[in-house]
């Protein structure tokens, strides 16, 4: 690792109509090096790595390169310049192959001009081999491989045009374990080669693993820059939200009461087979597993979404046979789905419709939209979870992730569930939001005793707020440890073994 | 968390202002307003009461078919076969009454559960079997044609009853029976779309349809209810029009789709679903219909009239690209 930076900014600022995003950034990266940049959501960094990539101008400051003053007037100089940004949201297209996407706009060509393909393929298959991929057919439309492959896909992209400053948005946001683990292995492999890493990650303890120092942004002002192992996890949280968070995890006693939820052996192939437990009220009951092992398939089943093929569901003991969501939601289930975009939210729409979504009949008379008591709930859910907005009629898609979690978990409060699952409450929400989903979940378990099913694919989060962790494995529940009993290699353990790799 | 900043509040506020003047209904109305203006002070017959209920009941039809067709595209689904079913519902009403011998109020009943069943059958593929709406109205557009030919064989029922032509040419308090008819018909649907869960949900499914069924919203009973209204629509509005022409054909209200479809298009509907509204397809209708009548009153020959129109129909999407893209550019802030 050399010293000198290749890219260096100083004095950056950056203002929107009505929004100072960047004040007085300074930042650099030097080759080898790995650089984390933190911060809350709407801290800046988004912002200062459109500045980066040339899709935005700063307004004032210098963007230094090799010590040269550089300006870039939109992406493509940016990456003529050498610097390549891989966003959260993969930009392959999906219908073409694997080497097709790496040469993407500067494909090899042949002395007629045309496209050479043999020396395409042979070119993608030299890439992504200088990444240790040996598995991957360079002729496989992109569309059918996993996310952790299209990833890879858009790494040798970036270095097929020689990129010196990577930028990493998020990537393991989507990521397995074990594609995760590829992943680091691969950004080592590209120190090595001198290549200067800027990672912006949410998971503190990726940055403590994988960076050299890291640089904490705050409401578009630079904190700070640090060498990773002068700082604390602790330390780094406080800079980032600006005050200290005592607990991540502010779990409360709660006393667990009656079984709310029966499960006996409830099939629905080939996602659920033959799962049993019981949830009892005011209880938090941590449900681990890999991606694919049937976790969220498991709560569609008991939320209607994929109806039980077979077995026995009881609720307040009673036998029901959940057929859709609308009759799950009669029951007291509500579900707050993985994928907020996709699932959890109608982005086009404004808070008030979405929090009243799930509940329209409670607010109507005669099939009528009572709009005032819309109002109301939608002001309420704004109060009780600190939402970030102006009014109950700004469009969900304008608010930050966190703020957009928050709108989802509100939506489903107001159907006043005994029964609530959770899928990923807290994935891709900044620290402090985290925080308050955690403080939040722990109130409705502790206070009015609603039963949680809490599915996560954060340990931290599963130990720190389970009183029960239920470990699920091939469609199956594999394992259950209580609170006293959980350690972080058990559940590791429970969840790998036996595991066969698929793709 | 820190209180969100006044001039952020502020700007929230004008963007919102902005948002609504450069909506696509406000600019529709500046254009329809205008084309009033010019016709009427080129031809004086232009904006007379005798005029203009005249041609309501000449866009009746299409405005009928016009108002479920704006639900449905709302939900980001389409629904082709309204002008085929507006023509089997019209032979059935005929050979029913005619052939068969049926009381001519039984016949009527029949021509609109005719309708019903043709838009219960669309629902059917939609939902049921999971066909795009595109392919299975596509189809049925073919297939209800195709039997309404089959059933007629070329003929046509003439010498109705005088009770029932008096529903397509005659007046009830002044008006003719087509504007209270088509009245109570935006009526219901203005207040379905934006007073009631059932509107709020067709929004929800045309913008997140998945996200829709997440919160527990009976997405496939919705569909189904928005093409059996379709047909219904359709077939009504074929049982005004057989009363007005006083006769049958099997080609009746072809191509009739299609200018449904424009109207609600132009009104600022998105044909990807998720919005847009009444009051847009009531101004598409109006505006479409002026021009009409006001060229054709002007003396320009009919070929040009559609030239025109076609042009204007361009004209009108492209101004409203360049005012979306002036919306956000000027409440740009992120």
């Amino acid at each position: 690792m050399s010293d000198t930076p290749i890219l260096e900014l100083t004095g950056i600022t950056k203002q929107f109509p009505g929004v100072k995003a960047l004040s007085d950034v300074h930042f650099d990266v030097r080759p080898g090096e790995v650089h984390a940049l933190l911060g809350e959501n709407g801290a800046g960094k988004s912002t200062l790595i459109k500045v980066l990539s040339g899709v935005h101008k700063p307004d004032t400051g210098t963007i230094l390169l090799d010590g040269k003053a550089v300006s870039f007037n939109n992406p493509r100089e940016a990456q003529d310049a050498g610097i390549a940004t891989i966003y959260q949201e993969l930009s392959l297209y999906p219908e073409l192959t694997v080497a097709e996407n790496i040469f993407m706009g500067h494909a090899p060509r042949n002395r007629f001009g045309a496209v050479d393909w043999n020396a395409m393929m042979t070119r993608a298959e030299e890439t992504l081999a200088s990444l240790n991929i040996y598995d991957m057919d360079v002729r496989r439309k992109v569309g059918s491989l996993n996310v952790g492959n299209r990833q890879r896909v858009e790494i040798a992209k970036a270095l097929s045009i020689n990129a010196r400053v990577l930028i990493m948005d998020e990537p393991t946001a989507a990521l397995t374990e074990s594609d995760v683990s590829r992943l680091f292995d691969i950004v080592r492999l590209l120190c090595e080669r001198n290549v200067a890493i800027i990672y912006i990650s949410h998971r503190l303890q990726e940055v403590f693993e994988l960076a050299d120092r890291v640089t904490v942004l705050r409401d578009g002002h630079f904190i700070d820059t640090q060498q990773v192992k002068d700082t604390t996890e602790s330390a780094l949280i406080s800079r980032m939200v600006g005050r200290t968070i005592d607990n991540l995890f502010p779990k409360l006693e709660s006393k667990v009461g009656e079984p709310v939820l029966q499960v006996r052996d409830l099939m629905r192939e080939p996602f659920t087979r033959g799962v049993s437990f019981d949830l009892h009220a005011g209880e938090i009951v941590g449900l681990a597993g890999l991606v694919g092992s049937g976790r969220s398939e498991l709560a569609q089943c008991l939320f209607g979404m994929l109806p039980a093929q077979s077995g026995e569901i009881r609720v307040f003991g009673k036998k029901v046979s959940i057929r859709n969501p609308a009759h799950a939601i009669k029951l007291g289930i509500a579900y707050v789905p993985e994928d907020r975009g996709t699932q959890g939210l109608v982005r086009a729409m404004s808070i008030r419709e979405n929090t009243s979504m799930a509940i329209l009949k409670l607010m109507s008379t005669g099939g009528f939209i009572k709009f005032g008591a819309e109002k109301k709930l939608a002001q309420k859910s704004i109060d009780m979870l600190n939402i970030r907005a102006y009014s109950p009629d700004q469009i969900v898609g304008k608010l930050s992730g966190g703020n957009q979690q928050k709108v989802v978990v509100s939506k489903w409060l107001a159907s006043q569930p005994k029964i609530l699952i959770v899928d990923e409450p807290t994935r891709g929400v900044d620290v402090g939001a985290k925080a308050e989903i955690h403080r939040l979940m722990s109130e409705l378990a502790a206070k009015q005793g609603i039963a949680i099913l809490m599915i996560s694919s954060e340990l931290p989060e599963i130990l720190g707020m389970s009183d029960r962790v239920m470990v699920m494995r091939e469609g199956r529940i594999i394992a259950e440890y209580p609170r006293a009993e959980v350690t972080q290699e058990r559940i590791a353990g429970a969840m790998m073994a036996a595991k066969v790799d698929v793709n | 968390m820190t209180a969100i900043d006044p001039i952020v509040q502020h700007h929230e506020r004008r963007n919102a202002i902005i948002t609504r003047l450069l909506a696509q209904e406000t600019i529709l109305l500046v254009l329809t307003v205008i084309a009033v203006l010019v016709l009427a002070s080129a031809n004086e017959r232009f904006l007379t009461a005798r005029n203009l209920s005249r041609e309501i009941s000449l866009i009746f039809e299409v405005a009928l078919i016009a108002l479920p067709m704006t639900l449905i595209i709302i939900t980001g689904g389409i629904d082709l076969s309204v002008g085929s079913i507006f023509g089997l519902s019209a032979i059935v009403l005929g050979f029913l009454w005619q052939d068969s011998g049926w009381p001519l109020e039984v016949a009527i009943a029949a021509a609109l559960v005719c309708g019903i069943i043709g838009g219960a059958i669309n629902g059917f593929f939609i939902v049921r079997v999971g066909v795009p709406p595109l392919i299975t109205t596509l189809a049925t557009l073919a297939l209800y044609r195709g039997v309404a030919l089959g059933i007629s064989e070329a003929r046509s029922a003439r010498g109705f009853p005088d009770w029932f032509l008096g529903i397509g040419r005659g007046e009830f308090l002044g008006a003719p029976w087509q504007i209270w008819i088509l009245l109570i018909g935006i009526v219901i649907t203005w207040l379905l779309l934006s007073r009631t869960i059932f509107g709020r949900s067709l929004y929800a499914m045309g913008n997140n349809e998945l996200a829709a069924r997440f919160a527990g919203i009976p997405v496939n009973r919705n569909k189904w209810l928005i093409y059996v209204f379709s047909g219904f629509a359709a077939a009504l509005a074929a049982v005004v029009f057989v009363s007005r022409v006083t006769t049958t054909r099997s080609d009746m209200g072809s191509g009739m789709e299609l200018d449904a479809i424009a109207a609600v298009v132009l009104g600022g509907t998105s044909i990807f679903g998720g919005s847009g509204g009444i009051g847009g397809t009531l101004l598409g209708l109006i505006l479409i219909q002026v021009l009409k009548n006001g060229l054709l009153l002007a003396g320009v020959r009919g070929d040009a009239t559609s030239i025109l129109i076609g042009i204007v129909l361009i004209a009108a999407i492209l101004l409203n690209n360049f005012f979306q893209w002036l919306q956000v550019r000027l409440t740009a802030n992120k």
